[in-house]
């Protein structure tokens, strides 16, 4: 399918512990159009987190490709590879990751820090992002002074703020309740429904529910690929 | 990220972590203070060498007669004394630039209302250049007090103020081990350190003519005679040369072959700076010595601390490499705030080393001599440290697997 946002060609990854031989991607292909939401499921072990390091520019398969956005990832030099990351990927984690001692907005710049050539209006645009996520008003608060669900949100609005390709969301309610988990759930089918291309790793069916692609795994392969009008 | 955000970076870093920082900086501050104070004393200490190389008194040759070191017939004899042709020899040599033989005794000074007892010492003319003394009132001895066997003297500062009290002292007639003289000139006041715990202004000169003649300076055996011959030595003089050249001449006027020891005795001071130089370069090496294992000492503090730096944020490297952080931004991330460790640490103890100019018992001989030559050195040896430190951790912060990193608890 020429023309894909994401791109995996026979994407394989192997670990190698000592003796034995982990084969975490089977050759795995797969499209992923721009503007898609899907979810990639399976139990832990199946492959979905290296696929997410792969896709996310974090980890270089042992044979096959990757290509986002036409650029052809597997080959590219380290430091490409993180201006890549800083251009194309926003991360969300399922531990927030948020630097404790920094404001919000200071968090939420981070990633403009790194762009090349510098940001100018690096406080405006996370500003900006704070306010898309439902946090104009917290901007000076530091991560300890927020509940879970609102630094969640920060880590969203610093993903977006790079105004990613792709937003690549790893467990992104692992660590919060469940009525909080609605909230994200809603904020992130917000952005697709604005534009933005989720990808998003679980192991929950209820928040696969959301997305409108579900890509199932089982020891390092594709075992079911649905998709569905939103719920 | 540019260079100043790298340095926001390390600087909010820091001071974060306040107490950690200053702790972590200690090691360095008492490195570079001691490198620092250590230069300055060093360079003190040769500048008061030079100046003293320079000044009259360390040029100054002294001839003793030896009644120690020599043989037989000064034993039976008493010491064999010099004589005014020996003084006149020697001052036609070329590395001489004054040249003065002395006499030298105690005496009993008797003036209309005081008396006191002091050195008394028969000069010539030359005396007072020779010890680079100046007349403070009145005139010197000179050559025609010596040649009419004058009954003048000069007093030194100690003398006319406890004989003379208020009044003016020249003129003034002065009895010496009862002989009457007329008080001639007032030296002024003599440099300090030149007479070994005496009071340096203490005397009365009186013509060695006259002391020989009528206050009991004349030798049995010896006409015109001479006790001690001071020969300075010109600025430019080669000093080991001269003294050679003072021993020969003296070998063949006392008729003294070079093979045997001679009956009398040189001394030069030169030998002593000589060995305070010396004392100084030991003490000098001493604190260097210091200087530089305390700031290895506090350079592997800061790596010890920044390594710890590294395990404690191995997420926040995680994430910040997730997000786009090169391998290059994270160690010079690590790096600059090696650095700026020990940026503090210089600037603190560049302060403590200038303070110790404050403490006790350096006296008043010694300024320490601080230069923003040693303070570029001992700053620069602290940034040294923190890059040869500093690269190690940055190192290993950079080198992170980032997808490992984000998962370290």
């Amino acid at each position: 399918m020429p023309g894909a946002l994401i791109s995996c060609r026979n994407l394989t990854r192997i670990y190698q512990m000592g003796e034995s031989r982990l084969k975490a991607l089977d050759d795995v292909s797969l499209d992923i159009e721009a503007g898609e939401f899907v979810a990639v499921t399976g139990a832990s072990g199946s492959g979905k987190s290296t696929l997410m390091n792969m896709i996310g520019g974090l980890d270089r398969p042992s044979s096959g490709t990757v290509s986002i956005n036409g650029s052809e990832m597997s080959t590219m030099k380290p430091s490409d590879l993180a201006r890549f990351r800083n251009e194309t990927i926003g991360f969300i984690f399922q531990q927030f990751q948020l630097l404790p001692k920094k404001s919000a907005l200071e968090n939420v710049m981070l990633p403009l820090r790194y762009r090349r050539p510098a940001v100018n209006d690096m406080n405006v645009r996370a500003r900006e992002s704070l306010e898309r996520v439902g946090l104009g008003d917290r901007a000076r608060h530091r991560p300890t002074e927020l509940s879970g669900g609102q630094q969640q949100r920060v880590a969203i609005a610093r993903a977006l703020a790079g105004d990613p390709k792709v937003i690549l969301a790893d467990e992104p309610t692992g660590a919060l309740d469940s009525g909080t988990s609605q909230s994200i759930m809603d904020l992130l089918v917000d952005l697709n429904e604005r534009g933005n291309t989720i990808v998003l790793i679980t192991h929950d069916a209820h928040v696969a529910s959301f997305a409108r692609r579900r890509l199932d795994f089982c020891d390092g392969r594709i075992q079911s690929d649905h998709r569905s009008a939103r719920a | 990220m540019n260079f100043f955000t790298t340095l926001g970076l390390a600087f909010t870093s820091l001071t974060e972590r306040p107490s950690r920082t200053i702790l972590t900086s200690l090691g360095i501050i008492i490195g570079v203070a001691a490198v620092f104070a250590m230069l300055a004393i060093g360079e003190a200490v040769r500048q008061q060498v030079l100046e003293q190389a320079n000044s009259t008194s360390t040029r100054t040759i002294s001839a003793y007669p030896d009644w120690e070191g020599s043989r037989r017939s000064s034993q039976t004899r008493g010491a064999r004394q010099f004589t005014e042709r020996d003084v006149a020899d020697l001052r036609l040599l070329d590395g001489a630039s004054v040249v003065t033989g002395t006499i030298q005794s105690q005496g009993t000074m008797v003036s209309a209302t005081a008396d006191s007892s002091g050195a008394l010492i028969g000069v010539d003319s030359h005396y007072m250049d020779a010890n680079d003394q100046a007349i403070a009132s009145g005139e010197g001895i000179n050559d025609t007090d010596v040649s009419q066997r004058a009954l003048t003297a000069v007093i030194g500062q100690t003398v006319a103020r406890t004989l003379f009290r208020d009044q003016n002292p020249i003129g003034q007639r002065l009895k010496i081990n009862a002989v009457p003289f007329v008080v001639k000139g007032v030296a002024g006041p003599a440099k300090a350190g030149s007479w070994r715990g005496q009071d340096p202004d203490d005397f009365v000169l009186v013509p060695v003519s006259t002391m020989r003649t009528r206050l009991g300076g004349a030798n049995r055996t010896v006409r015109n005679n001479i006790a001690q011959i001071q020969v300075v030595g010109r600025p430019d003089a080669d000093l080991v040369r001269l003294q050679a050249e003072v021993d020969s001449v003296l070998r063949r006027n006392r008729e003294i072959s070079l093979e045997v020891p001679p009956d009398f005795r040189l001394l030069n001071f030169a030998a002593n700076i000589e060995a305070f130089a010396r004392t100084a370069v030991m003490f000098s090496i001493l604190l260097a010595a210091m200087g530089t294992i305390s700031l290895i000492v506090g350079g592997v503090g800061v790596m010890n601390i920044m390594l710890v730096s590294v395990t404690e944020r191995t997420r926040e490297i995680g994430l910040r490499m997730a997000i786009g952080a090169r391998g290059s931004d994270v160690m010079s991330q690590f790096l600059t705030e090696a650095l700026m460790l020990c940026v503090f640490g210089g600037l603190v103890g560049l302060a403590l080393g200038y303070s110790a100019k404050f403490l006790p018992f350096w006296g008043e001989e010694l300024t320490l001599a601080f230069s923003l030559r040693s303070a570029i050195l001992a700053f620069g040896s602290a940034l040294l440290i923190g890059l040869v430190f500093g690269i190690l951790p940055a190192r290993r912060a950079s080198r992170l697997n980032p997808i490992e990193a984000l998962r370290h608890e």
